[in-house]
């Protein structure tokens, strides 16, 4: 085991090397352990739906309960129209749930804790969600950025201001998302360090602590999955029912 | 008829009770630890944001320290907009 906390983010190639138009293609553990949730997911909801009983089993028990959590948050976020965009929210959660506590187990990788991952899920929900404004609202989706009852005066200021803050949602989305995985598990490893080598003497007050904090990251682990989703609902929102 | 009535008032109060145990709970450790997260990456963000957008400008019309300390004081401006805004609408959902 390496001592250097970081040493568990580290990205590194399976297989061959895939390069193609120069662009690197090549299997990593990354994608590996992306495949590793997704396929967990599958089995999960396919168990879960399998027999569909009036006295449902464990499984079917959990799916419908994720189920009927994600309709109820979208439906308190974002309204009734929102519902069409369900299947995207309720893969997004579920993605970024499974990835989160995949990484909680011992030796695996956590996806999340690399920004660029989390930055691609956000950009990619920051340009649909802008482009779904444009297509319903056309032209009037710009008013987002004036609020009504400002004076004159003030608005060209206000403007620059809520554009700012406009194109700060996917950096924030991501960031938190990066920054909350990376900090508890580089916490979590400096813990464990600890245990080793204070060894038989005084490594128990750590260890202590390290199962507590791995009882935190796994609600953060939960956390960030329901507010990268509850999020994208509030986007949404404002996409779909424009009210300044 | 009335057992059945009796059994059903029976249930619709275990299941209030169980609703409000639940809420509670959600409310009180979940919600407010990511309410916490949200404030304070939403301040830093848009700080960032606007800083960058600065320096490209800069970079694109060879004023170097004009706009990125335009934006920069813009981008906190925003930062704090935002963390009113997400606070007026953590108000909101409470009551």
């Amino acid at each position: 085991m390496a001592t250097n906390p970081m040493h568990q983010f580290n990205v590194y190639k399976i297989g061959p090397e895939i390069k193609i138009n120069g662009i690197d293609l090549s299997f990593t553990n990354s994608s590996l352990f992306m495949l590793i949730s997704a396929i967990s997911i599958s089995i999960f909801l396919l168990l879960g739906t399998k027999d569909k009983k009036i006295i449902p089993g464990k499984f079917q028990l959990l799916s419908e309960m994720l189920y009927n959590f994600i309709s109820k948050m979208i439906s308190d976020t974002a309204g009734k129209k929102a519902k069409p965009y369900f299947p995207f929210i309720f893969s997004l959660f579920i993605f970024v749930l499974f990835c989160n506590m995949v990484g909680m187990l011992p030796y695996s990788f956590t996806v999340t804790s690399h920004i660029i991952v989390t930055l691609a899920f956000a950009m990619f929900i920051f340009i649909g969600v802008t482009i779904l404004g444009f297509v319903i609202h056309g032209f009037k989706y710009l008013k987002i950025f004036v609020p009504s009852g400002v004076p004159v005066i003030l608005l060209p200021i206000i403007m620059v201001i809520e554009i700012i803050s406009y194109l700060s949602r996917p950096v924030s989305l991501s960031v938190r998302l990066f920054a909350n995985m990376m900090a508890g598990h580089t916490m979590l490893k400096v813990f464990g360090g600890f245990v080793i080598s204070l060894g038989l003497v005084a490594g128990w007050l750590p260890l202590t602590f390290s199962v507590a904090l791995t009882g935190l990251e796994i609600l953060v682990a939960f956390l960030q999955a329901y507010v990268f989703a509850i999020l994208t609902c509030i986007y949404l929102n404002d996409a779909l029912n424009l009210h300044h | 008829m009335t057992k059945q009535d009796d059994l059903e008032t029976r249930l619709k109060i275990a299941k209030s009770k169980l609703e409000i145990k639940h809420s509670k709970a959600d409310t009180k450790k979940g919600a407010f630890l990511g309410n916490a997260f949200k404030l304070g990456t939403e301040l830093v963000a848009a700080v960032a944001v606007g800083s960058i957008i600065g320096f490209i400008l800069d970079n694109w019309f060879g004023t170097k320290p004009l706009f990125i300390i335009l934006l920069f004081l813009f981008g906190s401006a925003a930062g704090i907009y935002n963390v009113i805004k997400t606070a007026k609408k953590m108000q909101e959902n409470k009551e």
